[in-house]
């Protein structure tokens, strides 16, 4: 039932919609994501996201690769965390394989996924206030993430593509041999000392970077309360990772699954309260404060001994399938592994956080502002290589 | 649980009895393998989406991981065919979890290749939606009721089915794989 009056308001309010166009090549898009957006006015009715335009392919190449080719394929599907892609994998053909990495191996991954987690986090904190007319914390926190990058880089020989995981632990440095324990090489030197330094000076640009955020009006007024997203239609669509925590979800696979030492460690979930563009910025913050005391930690307790275990040169897993997750920067990373007994996969199926905190985009856009659409799809923190896979 | 493969766990395993409760809670739905914190239950192709509303409002499984295919056949283009005779198939698999203690189950259905349709979860679970254009397009899978079925990554106008078995990788077809710089034979297997 339509009364009059009401219509006449209508008719006389109409504004024609149109379409706005956004992306695939725009500067905000970390990448080429399109948005077909529909929109009235100042009002955005509906968003179409278009992607696909980085799909590579990854689950096709993966059948016609050996196991050990593809840890080199996978940490090029998220670049921006690409160590922390590359271990559930190496994790899920560990098991299959009956294989146990030794300790020291395992804390070495540890602490290169929590400088992933730290790398990946700044570039975020770095580039989301840039997206809403912040400039100065993108070089507060582009200057410490190179020191992450360098760390890195040092132990692994790359700042992004690492590729230096192994089945069975991690890759030995040059002459070290598979099993040394009388001189361990594995770690460069001066590793440990320049990571407590990069540490201190990750945790104060933290306290640097939360007050040019939490003292800003402009930024607070752009994120506080816009963008809010519930924790259940965070979980049917999938959403992980901090996106998911900063709707109030106290949620992390590195508690509930065992895929690394994490137990050994104290950690703080930090969680939010609203769900908003504020929320899902804070929540890094905290995190990128509890990974540096988690390497802290590591670098004091790291065991010694071998780094890979004893396995064969050519890798053949056993015929049978297993699903490995886990908490990588971005949120819940996994691969479904299905093995025929060759050298590699039949079918492997690759999760990706992105992907599915994209897919909520157009149920969180819908009836928002122009100006709001950069805030809250910034304020996901994907890369379309994770999208498109 | 008749046909459950307890892969060298004990029954009195912590997931050995919570697929007990999955087979009890959902009620037509199997575990057929029980690993590494991952429960696989069978579900019969019309039981689909009940299996899925059960674990999600009855069991708690309220994060949707993820949906995806595997082709089933023994006459591969790509990579290496399977050891024995498999049936014909297209499984389709969907994990869901919960958000508190880290539970998760994977379920999966059989869907036969001449009448490639499944009922949409995508009422169920809001993140389904793309999980299954992804598996449309990639698979040639109908999902029926789902809301824009339509393609996810490839371009308009795209033909076939590229993780379909036999659909070959184009770029293994121009130039094989190892390259001609690797001429010896990989070595054998030896532990």
């Amino acid at each position: 039932m339509m009364h009059l009056a009401d219509a006449a308001i209508s008719l006389e309010l109409e504004t024609p919609e149109m379409t706005l166009n956004v992306g695939p090549q725009h500067p905000s898009t970390h990448g080429v994501l399109r948005l077909k957006a529909r929109i009235d006015g100042e009002r955005i009715v509906e968003v179409d996201p278009v992607i696909g335009y980085m799909h590579r392919g990854y689950e096709k190449l993966a059948e016609v690769r050996t196991y050990p080719q593809i840890i080199a394929l996978l940490n090029r599907i998220d670049w921006v965390s690409g160590y922390a892609n590359e271990i559930p994998f190496v994790v899920a053909a560990e098991r299959l394989m009956e294989v146990e990495p030794p300790p020291r191996a395992q804390y070495i991954r540890l602490i290169l996924t929590e400088m992933a987690r730290i790398a990946s986090h700044f570039l975020f904190m770095a580039s989301y206030p840039m997206e809403l007319g912040a400039a100065s914390p993108f070089f507060f926190a582009f200057r410490e993430r190179e020191r992450v990058l360098d760390l890195i880089e040092s132990v692994t020989g790359g700042r992004f593509h690492p590729n230096f995981n192994r089945i069975g632990g991690v890759k030995p440095a040059a002459g070290a041999g598979a099993t040394t324990k009388t001189v361990i090489q594995d770690l460069p030197a001066g590793f440990y000392a320049e990571t407590r330094i990069a540490m201190d000076k990750v945790l104060a640009v933290c306290d640097e970077l939360e007050d040019l955020i939490v003292g800003n009006e402009i930024l607070l007024a752009r994120t506080k309360g816009v963008g809010v997203m519930s924790a259940e239609l965070a979980a049917s669509y999938g959403v992980s990772g901090p996106n998911l925590r900063a709707s109030g979800v106290e949620f992390d696979l590195r508690r509930t699954e065992d895929y690394l030492p994490y137990d050994d460690f104290d950690f703080w979930v930090p969680t939010g309260e609203n769900g908003d563009c504020y929320d899902r910025y804070v929540m890094r913050v905290h995190e990128i404060r509890e990974s540096c005391k988690m390497i802290l930690a590591a670098i004091d307790g790291i065991p010694s001994g071998p780094i890979i275990a004893k396995v064969p040169k050519v890798i053949k897993l056993p015929k049978g399938e297993i699903y490995m997750r886990a908490e990588s920067p971005k949120g819940e990373v996994g691969y479904y592994l299905v093995s025929e007994g060759g050298t590699g996969p039949y079918r492997l199926v690759v999760r990706t956080a992105s992907f599915s905190n994209v897919s909520v985009l157009p149920v969180l856009l819908e009836g928002v502002l122009i100006p709001d659409l950069i805030a809250i799809f910034g304020s996901f923190d994907f890369v379309l290589g994770d999208v498109d896979r | 649980m008749s046909d459950a493969q307890s892969e060298s766990l004990s029954p009195h395993d912590d997931l050995f009895v919570y697929a007990e409760h999955v087979y009890d809670v959902v009620g037509f739905a199997d575990p057929v393998a029980v690993r590494n914190r991952t429960v696989k239950a069978f579900v019969k192709r019309d039981r689909w989406v009940d299996a899925l509303q059960k674990a999600k409002n009855d069991l708690g499984l309220v994060f949707f991981s993820w949906l995806s295919a595997i082709d089933w056949t023994n006459d591969v283009q790509v990579g290496d065919p399977p050891v024995g005779h498999v049936k014909e198939r297209f499984e389709v698999l969907a994990t869901v979890a919960d958000i508190t203690e880290g539970r998760r189950v994977t379920f999966t259905t059989d869907v036969p290749k001449d009448d490639a349709r499944i009922d949409s979860l995508s009422k169920v679970y809001g993140g389904a939606n793309w999980f299954e254009r992804g598996a449309f397009e990639m698979f040639g899978i109908e999902f029926v009721g789902h809301p824009s079925l339509r393609k996810l990554y490839l371009p308009e106008g795209f033909e076939g089915n590229p993780m379909l078995k036999s659909f070959p990788l184009l770029s293994r077809e121009i130039r094989p794989w190892p390259g001609s710089v690797d001429v010896e034979p990989m070595p054998e297997a030896s532990s």
